[in-house]
Parts: C-alpha cells; sequence; structure tokens
C-alpha cells in the first residue's frame, strides 16, 4: 500500500504542474476582467511549439520557451477580439480554441509521435528518499517547482501589491479603475499577453516535460479542466495550487489503477478528473453561493462612453 | 423656498489654502476657467460656446435639468470628454485635459453622482488605488495617516477598513470627498451630491460643503434643486439644452422663480395638482400586518394600508428605506414574511406575477431599464408584453399583425415620440421609454397601479406627462400606490399621504401632513 | 494606448450598414484563411477552383455539401436556441454523441418494426441529446453552477464514453477499427437519388421552419425574447422565465441529439469516434453566421458545410489535416464577431488638445 502512495504522489506534480500553470494564466486574465476559454487551443499550440522546437534540436528550455511564445501568439487575435473590438468574451476564446487546435494539428502532423529527451527531474538525492512524500516533494523537473513559484507570486502581487490592487481594480470595476488614471485596454492587453504566454507554457509542459512526444488531441480537455479550477480556486492562484493539486491527483490515479490492475474499464476511469471537476464545481457553488471572488466585471466589454 | 440665503460674500473670505495647494494669487485669476467649450455627439451639439469660472473659495451651483449639459461640461473638465473647441485655464494658466489623470494631476477633483469606489475594495483601498503612486501623493501607512488627518480636520467621518459596498450611501460619499481631498484636489465638483441622500444627511453634506469653501476649497455644486442653490451656493450658473442662459449670477441676486424659468424655460412651474378628488371607492389594495424581508437591507415592517378605488395613496421617504421590498412584495416578485396582501379582499398568498396581472395588477418599477423594458427588442413587443402575457393576443400564437396594430395604437394614443413599432426601445429617450411603459401599464384592464418613482430621471414635460395619466388612471377608477422621493409629486398628487422610514409607514390622523410633519417622519421622529 | 481614439455607440444601425459590415468580415475570414491554406501548401491558383467550383458548382461536390450540411442545419439551430436564451451551451459535441449512440443502439437492438425503425432512431437521438443537456440546465437552475464549464466538460466524458463502448460493448469484434457494426437497411434513411443526399434533409429543413414559427410567431418565442434581452422584466411581467429557458434548453440539446441520429441513419451507418467531431464549433459558426436566425442556420450550416467538404478534398490531393478545417472557422469566426463592433461603433479620433510641453505639477504652478 505505501508503495501504492509513494508512487501515486510522485506521479502527482507532473498532472498538477500544466493545470497550475493553465489556470493561474487565466486567473491573470480574469482578474483584468478577460473571461479566457482559449486555454485548450493555447495549450495544443503551446505543446506543439514545445515539441517542434525540441524535434528541431532546440534544448528543452527553448522548447518551453517556444509554448510561452506560442501562448503570446494566440493571445494577439484574442486581446485584439476582446479589448480592441468588445467582442464576446466566450465566442472569441472558442474562436482561439478552434485556431489553437487548428494550427496544432497543422502544425504538427510532420511531427506527432517522434519521442524525444524532453526536460528530466533535478537530482535532489538523498531527500527524495524520505518515505512516502519523498520522490513527490524532491523528485520532480524544474517547472513543476516553477509553476509553484509563480502561483505563489501572482498570488503576493495581486493582493498585496499596488499593481495588484490596479490590476484588481480592471476586473471589479473598470470605470473606476480609469477615473483612477488606469489606461484599461493597455492594461488588459498586457495581462492577457502574460496569461496567454503562461497557458502556452503549459500546453509546452505537456509535450516538452510530460509525455517527451507530441500527439494530436494531447492536451484532452485539460485546458477546460483549467478553467473549472478557475472557479474552483475563487480567482485566487494560491488556492488554485490546492485545486491543481487535488485534480492532478485524480488524473495521476488512472494509470496507477490500472498498473495495480483495477477492474474499471480505462475510459471510464479517465473520466474521474472530469467528474471530479463537475462535483467540485457544485460543492463550491453551494458552500459559496456569493460567489467570493469573482470580479464582478468578467466577461464584460468596458467601454468608457458607458460609463 | 427658504428666502434666509444671505450671508457673507465669497470677497469677503479670507482665501485659507487647502493643505497641500499653493496659495491662489489673491482672487485675481479665477481657480478655473473653462472658455467658450463645445462638444457635439454625433453631430448632436450638447455644449454651445459655455463659459464658467470658479473663484477661490466660493461655492459656485451649476443648475440644469436633464440633459442641459451640465454632466457633460464637468466631464470635459475632469478629462472624459474631450471638447471639440474652447480651452481651459487653472489659476490663468492654460491648461490641456487629456485625460482623467490630466485632471487629476491638476488638482480637480470630482465626485460623481454615481461614486467611483470599487465595492469589494475597503475605502482606504480606494483612495490608494486613486492614489496611484501619483506624484507628491504618499504611499503606505503614510497615506493612511493622511486620511486620517484630513478626516480629522474637516470632520468627515467614514469607515476606511470596510469594503464599501457594505457602507450606508451617505459613508461612500464621504470617502468620496476624502479621496479627492487626499489626492491635492484643489477645486472639488459635486454631481447631484444630495440626491442620494436623506434630508439630514444632505443638511450635514452641505453644512460641509460652506465649511470647505470657508477654508479655501473652491467647489462646484451640480444640482438641479433650487432650494439648494439658494442654500448653499455663492454663485449660480444656468444651462438649458447645452446653451448657457445664466452666467455666474451671485445668488444674493437671484429669486428661485426666476431660476426656475431660466432652468425650464417655458416649463417651469410645479406639477398640477389633483383638482378633483372623487369620492373614495371600495380598498382594491389591503395591506395588514405586513412584513417583507430586505435582503440585508431595510425591508418592510408591519405596514398597514388599503387603497381605494379611484384614489391615489403617496408614499414619500428617502429611497432605501423598505420601498423596493414593498412594491416587489406587492407585485409577487418578493416572499411575504408575515401579515397579508389582499387585492378586493382575497389574500394574496402564493399568488404568481402572472395571477396578480390577471386581476389587474400593474407595475411600473423604479427601474424601467431593469424591469420594466427588454430595450434590445422593438417597440412593438415591448407594448404588447402585457397582452401577449395574459394570452389575449392568443394562447399559443401571436399573431404579428395584431400586435402592430396595438403597437401602432399605443404609439398614437401615448404620442410616444421617434417611436415606430419595428425600432428597438434602445432608441427611445428616458421620457418616451416611460411613455411605453404607462401605455402598457395603465390598460383598460389596469385596477392596482404600483408606480414606483414613475418620473425619476425624466425632464419635465415628460413628468407632467406621467402625472396627468396617474391622475387619469386613478380617475377611471383605479387604485394607485405611488411611491416616490420626490415630495412636490407626492404631495401635488396623493390623496392621501404616508412616509416609509427603517420599513415602516407613518402619516398624520387626516392623512395629509404639510411639509414639516413629513420631514419629522422620513427622520423616524414621528 | 488609445488615447484620443473615441468610440461611440451607433444610434440605430442601417440594414445597408449592417450587411456591408457582414460580407465585409466574412470576406476578410476568407481571405485570412486562404492565406493559412497557402502558407500550409496549397498552391493559390488551385483555391478557387478546389473549394468554389469543387464544392458548389459540380454534381458530386454539391452532393457532398448538402448531406453535409443536413446535420448541420440541426447543429446551427442547436446553438442559436440555448445562445439566444442565455444559455452557453457548449456541449453541442456531447449531446450529438449521445444522440448517435441512441440512434445506433436503437438499430442494433431492433427496436421498433421495420417501417419505424429510423424514426425511432430519431426519436430516442433526440430524447438522448435532451437528456445530457438536461444535467446543465438543472446545475444551473437548482446550484447556479455555469453551464459554460459543465456543458464543455460533459462533452468530454460523452467522447469517453463513446470510446468506451466502441472499443467494448458495442465494437465490431470482426474489425480492428473501434468502429461499431454497420447497421441493417431498414435502420436507414432513404435516399434521394443525388449522392449521399438523404431523407434526413427534410428532417432539418421541417426542424427549421418549426424552430423559426416557434421563435418568432408562438408566444413562447414571445417569452423566450423577453427571457434573452432582459430576464428581470421578463419576471416582473409574470412570463414564465424558468420554464421558457428550460424550453429552448432542452430543445437545443434535442436537437443536438437529433444531429447525431441524422449522422447514423442518414449517412455514416455505423457509429464511430468521429462521429460528433467539431460539431460544437460548427454549430457555433453556422448560428453566429446566421445571426441566430432559424432559416439563416439553413443557408449558413450549407456554406459551412462547402468549407467542410473543400477541407477533405485539400485533405486528399495536398495531404492537410482535418485541423485546417478547424483553423478556417476559428478564423471565420473572429472576423464576424469583431466585425460586429464596426456595425455598432462609430471610430473616430478625437482632436485633442496637443500635448502640453510640460505639463506643471500642482504644486508648482502658483499664477
Amino acid at each position: 500500500m505505501e508503495g501504492f502512495l509513494t508512487a501515486w504522489l510522485g506521479a502527482v506534480p507532473v498532472y498538477m504542474t500544466p493545470l497550475l500553470l493553465a489556470a493561474t494564466g487565466l486567473i491573470l486574465c480574469e482578474r483584468v476582467g478577460i473571461l479566457n476559454l482559449g486555454s485548450e487551443g493555447m495549450m495544443a499550440f503551446g505543446a506543439v511549439a514545445g515539441a517542434v522546437t525540441v524535434l528541431s534540436g532546440g534544448a528543452p528550455w527553448l522548447g518551453l520557451a517556444a509554448g510561452l511564445a506560442a501562448g503570446v501568439a494566440l493571445a494577439v487575435p484574442f486581446w485584439l477580439a476582446v479589448v480592441v473590438f468588445r467582442a464576446n468574451h466566450i465566442l472569441a476564446g472558442l474562436g482561439v480554441v478552434a485556431i489553437g487546435l487548428g494550427a496544432a494539428a497543422t502544425l504538427g502532423r510532420d511531427h506527432a509521435h517522434k519521442p524525444f529527451a524532453g526536460l528530466g527531474k533535478l537530482d535532489l538525492a538523498p531527500l527524495d528518499a524520505i518515505p512516502l512524500v519523498g520522490p513527490f516533494l524532491f523528485r520532480q523537473d524544474a517547472i513543476a517547482y516553477l509553476a509553484v513559484a509563480i502561483a505563489l507570486a501572482a498570488s503576493v502581487v495581486l493582493s498585496r501589491s499596488m499593481t495588484g490592487l490596479r490590476l484588481r481594480a480592471i476586473g471589479e470595476d473598470p470605470a473606476t479603475a480609469d477615473t483612477a488614471g488606469i489606461d484599461v485596454p493597455a492594461t488588459q492587453i498586457a495581462v492577457v499577453t502574460i496569461g496567454c504566454a503562461l497557458v502556452g507554457l503549459a500546453g509546452a509542459y505537456l509535450s516538452v516535460v510530460g509525455s517527451k512526444v507530441y500527439v494530436d488531441g494531447m492536451v484532452a480537455g485539460r485546458g477546460w479542466v483549467a478553467i473549472a479550477l478557475v472557479v474552483f480556486a475563487r480567482w485566487s492562484p494560491a488556492r488554485a495550487i490546492l485545486g491543481a493539486l487535488i485534480f492532478g491527483a485524480a488524473e495521476a490515479l488512472i494509470p496507477r489503477l490500472q498498473v495495480v490492475g483495477a477492474e474499471v474499464p480505462v475510459y471510464i476511469l479517465s473520466m474521474l478528473p472530469y467528474v471530479v471537476t463537475i462535483l467540485a464545481l457544485v460543492a463550491v457553488a453551494i458552500l459559496d453561493p456569493a460567489r467570493q471572488g469573482e470580479p464582478r466585471f468578467l466577461g464584460r466589454a468596458y467601454l468608457r462612453q458607458d460609463r | 423656498m427658504p428666502e434666509d440665503h444671505a450671508r457673507s460674500a465669497p470677497a469677503a473670505r479670507a482665501p485659507a489654502a487647502p493643505d497641500s495647494a499653493a496659495p491662489a494669487s489673491a482672487g485675481t485669476a479665477p481657480a478655473l476657467a473653462m472658455v467658450a467649450v463645445s462638444k457635439a455627439f454625433g453631430g448632436k451639439t450638447v455644449l454651445d460656446a459655455v463659459d464658467f469660472a470658479l473663484a477661490p473659495g466660493e461655492v459656485h451651483a451649476l443648475l440644469g435639468e436633464n440633459g442641459a449639459g451640465k454632466s457633460t461640461l464637468m466631464n470635459i473638465l475632469t478629462g472624459i470628454y474631450a471638447a471639440d473647441s474652447g480651452r481651459i485655464e487653472i489659476d490663468g494658466a492654460p491648461v490641456a485635459i487629456r485625460g482623467p489623470s490630466d485632471a487629476l494631476r491638476l488638482g480637480i477633483g470630482m465626485v460623481h453622482q454615481h461614486f467611483r469606489l470599487v465595492g469589494t475594495f475597503t475605502g482606504l483601498e480606494n483612495i490608494r488605488l486613486a492614489a496611484g503612486g501619483r506624484e507628491g501623493v504618499p504611499v503606505g501607512a503614510a497615506l493612511g495617516e493622511r486620511v486620517e488627518a484630513i478626516a480629522a480636520q474637516t470632520g468627515l467621518e467614514a469607515p476606511l477598513g470596510v469594503p464599501v459596498a457594505r457602507l450606508s450611501v451617505a459613508e461612500r460619499q464621504r470617502i468620496e470627498i476624502l479621496k479627492a481631498l487626499a489626492l491635492g484636489a484643489r477645486l472639488l465638483v459635486l454631481d447631484e451630491p444630495t440626491a442620494v441622500l436623506t434630508d439630514d444627511e444632505a443638511e450635514r453634506l452641505l453644512a460641509l460643503v460652506r465649511r470647505l469653501a470657508a477654508d479655501g476649497l473652491p467647489i462646484v455644486l451640480i444640482t438641479h434643486k433650487l432650494r439648494e442653490v439658494m442654500q448653499a451656493a455663492d454663485r449660480v450658473s444656468t444651462l438649458r439644452q447645452g446653451r448657457l442662459v445664466m452666467a455666474a449670477r451671485p445668488v444674493a441676486e437671484v429669486d428661485p422663480d426666476g431660476l426656475a424659468r431660466a432652468m425650464t424655460g417655458d416649463l417651469a412651474g410645479a406639477p398640477a395638482i389633483r383638482q378633483a378628488r372623487p369620492a373614495p371607492g371600495a380598498a382594491i389594495l389591503g395591506l395588514a400586518g405586513l412584513h417583507v424581508g430586505g435582503d440585508g437591507r431595510v425591508g418592510v415592517e408591519a405596514v398597514d394600508l388599503a387603497v381605494r378605488a379611484g384614489t391615489i395613496v403617496g408614499i414619500a421617504g428617502v429611497g432605501g428605506n423598505g420601498q423596493q421590498p414593498l412594491a416587489e412584495a406587492i407585485v409577487g416578485l418578493r416572499p411575504v414574511a408575515a401579515g397579508a396582501i389582499r387585492l378586493d379582499g382575497d389574500d394574496l398568498a402564493g399568488a404568481s406575477v402572472r395571477a396578480r396581472r390577471d386581476r389587474g395588477l400593474r407595475y411600473i418599477p423604479a427601474d424601467r431599464a431593469a424591469f420594466a423594458l427588454a430595450d434590445g427588442l422593438t417597440v412593438k413587443d415591448n407594448l404588447a408584453a402585457g397582452d401577449v402575457g395574459a394570452g389575449r393576443t392568443g394562447r399559443v400564437m401571436v399573431p404579428s399583425g395584431r400586435l402592430a396594430r396595438l403597437a401602432a395604437e399605443r404609439i398614437a394614443a401615448y404620442a410616444i415620440a421617434g417611436a415606430s413599432p419595428e425600432r428597438p426601445v434602445r432608441l427611445l429617450s428616458g421620457g418616451n421609454a416611460q411613455k411605453v411603459v404607462l401605455a402598457r401599464e395603465l390598460d383598460a384592464e389596469a385596477r392596482l397601479v404600483i408606480a414606483h418613482s414613475p418620473t425619476r430621471g425624466l425632464d419635465v414635460a415628460a413628468c407632467r406627462y406621467v402625472h396627468a395619466r396617474l391622475v387619469e388612471a386613478a380617475d377611471r377608477g383605479a387604485a394607485v400606490l405611488l411611491i416616490s422621493e420626490d415630495l412636490e409629486e407626492i404631495m401635488a398628487l396623493a390623496d392621501e399621504i404616508h412616509v416609509m422610514s427603517r420599513g415602516r409607514l407613518a402619516t398624520t390622523p387626516d392623512g395629509r401632513p404639510d411639509r414639516t410633519a413629513i420631514g419629522a417622519m422620513m427622520l423616524g421622529h414621528a | 494606448m488609445l488615447d484620443g481614439v473615441v468610440l461611440e455607440r451607433r444610434q440605430g444601425v442601417g440594414r445597408g450598414r449592417q450587411a456591408a459590415v457582414f460580407a465585409g468580415s466574412i470576406a476578410l475570414g476568407l481571405a485570412l484563411s486562404a492565406g493559412v491554406l497557402v502558407a500550409a501548401g496549397v498552391p493559390a491558383g488551385a483555391l478557387f477552383d478546389e473549394i468554389v467550383v469543387q464544392v458548389f458548382f459540380t454534381a458530386s461536390g454539391l452532393a457532398q455539401t448538402i448531406t453535409m450540411a443536413t446535420p448541420m442545419v440541426l447543429l446551427g439551430l442547436s446553438a442559436a436556441l440555448a445562445l439566444k436564451h442565455r444559455f452557453w451551451n457548449i456541449g453541442i459535441e456531447g449531446q450529438m454523441i449521445l444522440g448517435a449512440v441512441a440512434a445506433t443502439a436503437v438499430a442494433v437492438g431492433g427496436v421498433g418494426g421495420a417501417g419505424m425503425r429510423p424514426a425511432m432512431m430519431l426519436i430516442a437521438a433526440a430524447l438522448a441529446g435532451l437528456a445530457w443537456i438536461a444535467v446543465p440546465l438543472v446545475l444551473k437552475a437548482v446550484f447556479e453552477v455555469s453551464e459554460v464549464v459543465v456543458t464543455l466538460l460533459l462533452s468530454s466524458i460523452a467522447f469517453l464514453g463513446l470510446q468506451h463502448l466502441l472499443f467494448g460493448p458495442m465494437g465490431d469484434p470482426a474489425r480492428n477499427f473501434p468502429v461499431s457494426p454497420v447497421i441493417d437497411e431498414v435502420a436507414r434513411l432513404p435516399l434521394f437519388g443525388f449522392g449521399d443526399v438523404h431523407a434526413g434533409l427534410v428532417v432539418a429543413l421541417a426542424a427549421a421552419l418549426a424552430v423559426a414559427v416557434l421563435v418568432d410567431r408562438s408566444r413562447p418565442g414571445f417569452f423566450g425574447r423577453f427571457v434573452g434581452d432582459n430576464p428581470s422584466a421578463a419576471r416582473a411581467l409574470g412570463f414564465p422565465v424558468v420554464a421558457t429557458t428550460a424550453l429552448f434548453v432542452l430543445l437545443s440539446g434535442a436537437l443536438a441529439g437529433l444531429a447525431g441520429g441524422l449522422v447514423i441513419a442518414g449517412t455514416e451507418h455505423r457509429l464511430s469516434q468521429y462521429v460528433a467531431l467539431h460539431a460544437t464549433f460548427s454549430g457555433i459558426v453556422v448560428a453566429v453566421l446566421a445571426r441566430y436566425s432559424a432559416l439563416g442556420c439553413v443557408v449558413a450550416a450549407f456554406f459551412v458545410a462547402g468549407v467542410y467538404v473543400a477541407g477533405s478534398t485539400l485533405k486528399v490531393f495536398y495531404g492537410l489535416p482535418e485541423g485546417v478545417i478547424l483553423l478556417v472557422q476559428g478564423v471565420v469566426l473572429l472576423t464576424l464577431i469583431g466585425g460586429q463592433f464596426l456595425a455598432l461603433f462609430r471610430v473616430h479620433r478625437e482632436a485633442r488638445p496637443a500635448p502640453a510641453p510640460a505639463l506643471p505639477a500642482s504644486t508648482e504652478r502658483a499664477a
């Protein structure tokens, strides 16, 4: 039993990290009022960008950087649509998903199913020999630690700094932010760009660190789960760490159960993270009907003349 | 109107500087001058070469009807709009205001009618946000100390560590003023500051305005209440339809009637007082020991009331004292906690909105954009909504020809300007949109009309129109419950007047309290 | 940023302007898409020939396009009904999968007499789609859980369920691919003798007509307009808000399910993993193109189907992946919704006062 737990826990961060990176990126977008449904496409594009870069001889770090760049690239049509052209955020997000998935499939056609070395784990011996939690805490890749650091940093900036106050003001009440001399569209564009970069990085993590191969459709709904995670985390990156941990644990359980020969069919088992996500959303809705933390102006177009 | 507005002229006061600003140069240059400012929106002129000047240490009232251009003028001053032509000078030096941050840097402090406060932030966080690390404004703990100091010095008391959404309107307003002062405002613009306050709070605010001005802070007081002009201002400028019709006249030299004429043109005067008071018929609406929850705000407490056929019963009082829960409970949108609502003697407990409407209940809500109209839909659909809901146009299908005829009839009967059946309601002016609501709600089957602030935000002509139609409905035999913050309206129309305060109703034995009695009851003193 | 650029909401938008902006948006979307295709290796000269002529002006191309458009009309109606009534149904794919599974199960199980088989399949398909959308509807109505995420997640769950069935209970043991056995002749919709165009076309057109009448001419449709535009006003007027929303949302799911049934009974004749591929995107693109009008969905579905048929042509001749179709749809969707902006707003640059050489700080500026 302890072996099972150790192995399961040790596998959690690899599933948790992309969810956390994506959720942190999405929280940044939503905190400035931009509802970003594009994560599934951005992650796919990030995954292919990372894989293509590494397969073309780039270092794993370069692959991850390519993921960031892929997110930034898809951020452009998105902020053009929602910030500049005041388009509906949901429709624009879905458009970006289509572009991201389509571009990933197109670019990835010659690069799919070709394994590469990717980014390995850090060697923190002998710490990883600690019973039970050793591999979980100390046998991971650098990005897993970085993702937690980014989430914590984002949390501190949002809740403690003047910059965070200004960003949150845009998502809560852009007219007031505008009166306070904040350039609302420019700030939204900047933050959305950063947020989408993190989502792209999450995608690159899937291919460059996680699977070390690109397969069409490898994001497999994780972009959608990240969106749910934002709600679950009540728009706090620090709470998203906990949420990503729970969802990551659910996902990591699937191959573990198969290994130990559980009698549940694989596709039914694979539904687990999605079912957990829906149940979590219901639980959060019951426990916190006031939707604490949800930016009041989320998903709406701000126009100075309308105030 | 009070006539005792004699007070020292501004020149007689020593110009003392507020703490952050340099002293004004001995009254030679105005603190602020806006010269020949013009502005058009989509070809429509809203400001036509308007001049406005603010002397150091004066309270200058800017008077005008809704849509006269007051807000546009001040929005240009605060950098929200750019003027098409004209110039702005501060202390005699021309300035360029290219956005709100320029205005803030120049020391122009504005308190908007709709407060610019983030509801989930505390008072201090809001001030910090507005300060934004601006030059000359301290950051961190020093800002908190400065705000505390200003609060102590001016008597602007408000809780600074609580999310502002939880504060009263008056407290939020004080935070807005504190914010402007903490940011180093050298002049203050107050946009309709008393519109949201109780009489008592309004008195306190106007006293504060006098005090701040006496300390040397020039203040622009935007209002359409003559009484406030007479009470608190040194000089008054009046705008009508984008043009300056009265320029910077000392208040001592004007009389209220002249001001009213300047503001409204030929339409001046109080609303027509209802002449014939018919013998009351049977009680249509009866409230007995009614309690309604207020969702965290003031609800309804033990209210008894009867509204008889052919009468208008007025409920006066400052908004937020339970009027909205009362109206919603009668209409069927909010559950009753205890007591009964009776229509023709039948308890309405459990009756749906639909069932109540079928028995002749009609509703003119205070916020028509939110609760009465679907403004993206056509005039035709909005006019027909009552009939379609009741199934009078067919139980399953909606014959479009019949809807179009209905719309054409009602547009003609209510003289709804700018409305064709297929136009979206969004394109109508406030007055005409309200006429769409009236045309629908005051139909032949209307027996009980709940009219909540039916003239809010309307111009004088539209107000009179609404009043005439309500009187007409009562004369036709309907029972009308008029809930309004506009005392003039209640005094003119109602056969019986009650005052709502903290969820309770009060009145005098004859049901016709005078102004003084109403004032006392608003404060819960009667 | 954007300082001095002023947006003004237009008062009333003329039909001419609407049409021009709409056409312009589509043209821009197609031009961008053409650019993408050329970059992906399609010779520019072949584009017109491959897409426009092949898809719309040859008998076989036209038949393929109409066949492809048949379920797409229903997907567009499904999206339009939900979105019009403030319910973000982003799980059309899942509802379509449920519909396809139900139709296949009815066919394989031989439910109903031989003559009734296709009808039984379509009814089962519609009910299955309806049941799948009932989940987010109830979660939203009872717990106020956002339907955006739930419909998305339920699509993923439906897809996994489909894979489970194809690799297990419903798979064809005689084949290596995850597909169900081919359904009986009696379970198939009759063909019209024009390519693969089948009787489902009549079903789709009838559905569009019925939805148009329901939305534009019926009392529930009237209530729905108010619910879509201002639910609070609808409530204050005593309209049955919950029932109206439920009606249209359930109908949205049923139409998506029906689309799945049509694909099984009309074209594919067996269940596969790809039965509802990209159905959500297609439905939403059709609905947005049609501006949520039911009859408009028929026209829009025809054109979106054309994109799909062109895509498969390009796939065969130039080895482009299916993803390109998705890419084109995404680009067109973005240009369409972005273009709306130009119809709704007037943009002009205001003559702001020239930047003052040095704005004196407030403390230094005593006159």
